[in-house]
């Protein structure tokens, strides 16, 4: 019984060895043939998506404001630098902008570059807000920036861009 | 703290001058479902459901339009501000992409 049991290792640990070898060899001639295995393509597409996301932010906002320029001042918005649930993440538009009869923030919007839909909600305001503000709860899918624009009633953009990491996405389940 | 479908739940300051700006939270109840979830034990996606339009109205005169996604959380709560320069009642409509929607109104009396 002794014997047996010191026996087994030994034809165990060879066909052990010798399969752990076949394996390696299989991936490493796999990974030459086929390219990086699908285990390690997926950095290499989220860079892509990250690459790729700009333009598809930037055509949004053309889509909203035609090539009117966003002006970087005016509006703030402050978010957590780390948002632990995508699901909910808090999103504060301040801004210091006027809001009289003849010249006031006419719409807020919030846009999330990385969302499937990155366009996230909007507020139509009217001078009787007397403040433009925006506090809102939102869902992000991934890390990305958050923009909030305003537009005031004579056209002219005004908008602010902060970076979000999330660590647990909101949108599937 | 009762959480019904499609109630309202509005906080305005307890006291405030006449032309004061004061702001005001609300909160509905609503699940807000981005039609990309799967129900964990069916596997069916469960379908879409969120609030695409809240409407405030001060008096007669619309004051603020949100116009939503699905990616606003769930039980949004909304925050605005208000300059209260006359007494008026205060009424805050929702609206889903179901078609179904409610409403609440609350006085607003500045002293």
């Amino acid at each position: 019984m002794e014997q047996t049991g010191h026996d087994r290792p030994q034809p165990s640990r060879r066909a052990f060895l010798q399969r752990t070898g076949a394996w390696c060899a299989a991936l490493f001639l796999a990974n030459l043939a086929s390219g990086p295995l699908p285990f390690f393509r997926r950095p290499a597409q989220a860079a892509e998506g990250a690459a790729a996301s700009p333009s598809t932010i930037k055509a949004v906002l053309r889509r909203y404001f035609g090539d009117r320029k966003i002006a970087a001042k005016g509006v703030r918005l402050k978010v957590p630098i780390i948002a632990e649930n995508g699901a909910v993440v808090p999103v504060k538009v301040v801004s210091d902008l006027p809001m009289q009869d003849d010249l006031y923030v006419k719409k807020i919007y919030i846009f999330v570059d990385h969302n499937t839909n990155p366009y996230i909600a909007s507020a139509a305001l009217s001078p009787a807000n007397g403040r433009a503000a925006l506090q809102l709860k939102i869902k992000m899918k991934q890390t990305s920036n958050v923009r909030a624009v305003a537009e005031m009633s004579d056209g002219s953009l005004y908008g602010d861009v902060q970076p979000v990491k999330v660590t647990i996405g909101g949108c599937g389940g | 703290m009762p959480r019904k479908f499609g109630e309202i739940q509005i906080r305005a300051p307890r006291r405030y001058g006449k032309g004061e700006i004061i702001q005001i939270k609300a909160r509905i109840i609503h699940p807000m479902e981005t039609g990309f979830r799967k129900d964990k034990t069916t596997q069916q996606v469960i379908p879409a459901h969120y609030i695409n339009e809240v409407k405030v109205f001060y008096g007669d005169d619309l004051l603020t339009t949100f116009d939503w996604t699905y990616a606003v959380s769930r039980d949004p709560l909304l925050t605005f501000y208000l300059r209260a320069d006359r007494t008026a009642p205060l009424k805050i409509v929702w609206r889903d992409n179901k078609g179904k929607g409610g409403e609440k109104i609350i006085p607003i009396a500045p002293q």
